[in-house]
């Protein structure tokens, strides 16, 4: 019943169904869609309850360690240090995330931040002329200097790009931060974190929304390692 | 789920935040699943997503974005979305010369067509360009969609969404955080959605 022509050639729809231009696609049937309605009740139903689980599972896991960075992260605020945050795709928006939160926080203290991904001039000069594996290495490489802090996310753990930026920023005595998902991947073997939270769960969502928790947790807690404690609780 | 007695009590304190705020997005699965149906059906009649926000909530918007454009699953069909928050020559430029307030709706009134959705993203619904855009949205007959937190603030009062998702929690962070869960319920569901409306074409499942 699709009304959909087959892809047309070439690289690009072989990767995605695309509807052919000008064509509608086919509007379900009455019955359908109220069983799609219940199916999507119920699995909107189901995700909400994996990720609160989820996130309970992580404090569990790293809570301790939560802790114990953010109170390296305040240390090198304190003295002068800046957080730098890279990652691809969604985690390119939680980068971003991660430098307005520190830089324009709800509340409690500014600090230096910055996201990889934010220039595009940058990111796409360095991709073009160098290769995308080095867009975040690069960038640390010029910006970053010992004392500073690098955040990396990656959901699989496998992002060349994060792990080059992760070594780079180790290479020069950052304090690095991984955030990695499933079993931590390639990440998970590099050796040479300060921190690495691996959120154990193989679904890329909800991977990247327990990551959210993660670093609003640091953010939280590397406030109060400087005196800040968040609004009504003292 | 109780906290365990040798975690540290601010981490405790921090995750406990989150879980009402969590829980609670259960109880409006049917409310995200009604405007998905929505959603499915402008993506149907060949629409396309257009989203916007204001800091954090700009980042929401690129990611959804990333998330319709770029399926995290092989084979599902790439969706048209454009989030209106990451041209910056644009939202200065237009904040600049007309103000904050008109920083999205400008944008809205060159690429909307009747078709298509328009989704507002605002942690306590009292962003006035989130509103504008919206506004000027439902004028030229998108569909509207609204993610906030809080009472919804006064984007629920001028009632200038048709689907209004607010997050039961005044933190901003929690809320940002279920606001990441929307977005990919939204992605997924209209996935649901097109999935019970048949074969989708080549390589989808």
């Amino acid at each position: 019943m699709s009304t959909l022509e087959d892809p047309a050639a070439g690289a690009v729809p072989a990767l995605y169904p695309f509807p052919a231009p000008g064509r509608r696609i086919a509007a379900p049937a009455r019955s359908d869609s109220a069983a799609a309605l219940a199916e999507a009740r119920r699995s909107a139903e189901e995700k909400a309850a994996e990720i609160v689980r989820l996130r309970w599972q992580v404090a569990e896991v790293a809570g301790d360690e939560l802790a114990e960075c953010a109170q390296e992260m305040a240390i090198r605020f304190a003295a002068g240090g800046r957080l730098f945050a890279f990652g691809n795709g969604g985690g390119s928006a939680d980068a971003q995330q991660v430098a307005t939160a520190f830089l324009h926080p709800a509340y409690g203290l500014s600090l230096p931040a910055l996201s990889l991904t934010g220039d595009v001039a940058v990111v796409t000069a360095l991709s073009n002329d160098v290769g995308f594996e080095a867009v975040f290495a690069r960038q640390l490489a010029t910006l970053g200097r010992r004392g500073d802090i690098a955040l990396g996310l990656s959901t699989s753990g496998g992002s060349f790009n994060v792990l080059r930026a992760l070594e780079e920023a180790a290479h020069q005595g950052m304090l690095t931060i991984g955030l990695a998902g499933d079993q931590g991947g390639r990440m998970a073997g590099l050796g040479l974190l300060d921190y690495l939270f691996v959120i154990p769960s193989s679904s890329a969502h909800r991977v990247q929304e327990a990551q959210a928790t993660v670093y609003h947790v640091l953010w939280e807690l590397t406030q109060r390692a400087l005196g800040v404690n968040p609004p009504g609780t003292g | 789920m109780p906290v365990t007695s040798t975690m540290h009590p601010a981490v405790g304190a921090a995750f406990l935040r989150r879980d009402r705020a969590g829980r609670a997005l259960a109880a409006d699965a049917e409310r995200v699943a009604l405007a998905c149906r929505e959603m499915a059906s402008r993506f149907r009649r060949g629409g396309k997503l257009i989203v916007f926000g204001n800091g954090g909530c700009g980042t929401d918007a690129a990611h959804i974005t990333a998330e319709f454009m770029h399926p995290v699953i092989v084979g599902r069909r790439t969706l048209p979305a454009l989030a209106l928050s990451n041209d910056c020559a644009t939202v200065t430029g237009v904040s600049g010369r007309e103000g904050l307030a008109e920083a999205f709706a400008h944008q809205v009134r060159r690429w909307a067509d009747p078709a298509d959705m328009a989704l507002g993203i605002s942690r306590d619904g009292r962003c006035e360009n989130v509103l504008r855009g919206l506004e000027t949205a439902g004028e030229l007959g998108l569909l509207t969609v609204a993610l906030t937190g809080g009472d919804g603030g006064i984007t629920a009062g001028r009632g200038v969404a048709d689907h209004l998702l607010a997050v039961d929690s005044d933190d901003p962070a929690v809320v940002k955080e279920v606001h990441v869960t929307l977005c990919h319920l939204l992605w997924e569901l209209v996935h649901v959605f097109f999935e019970k409306a048949g074969p989708v074409g080549e390589g989808a499942r």
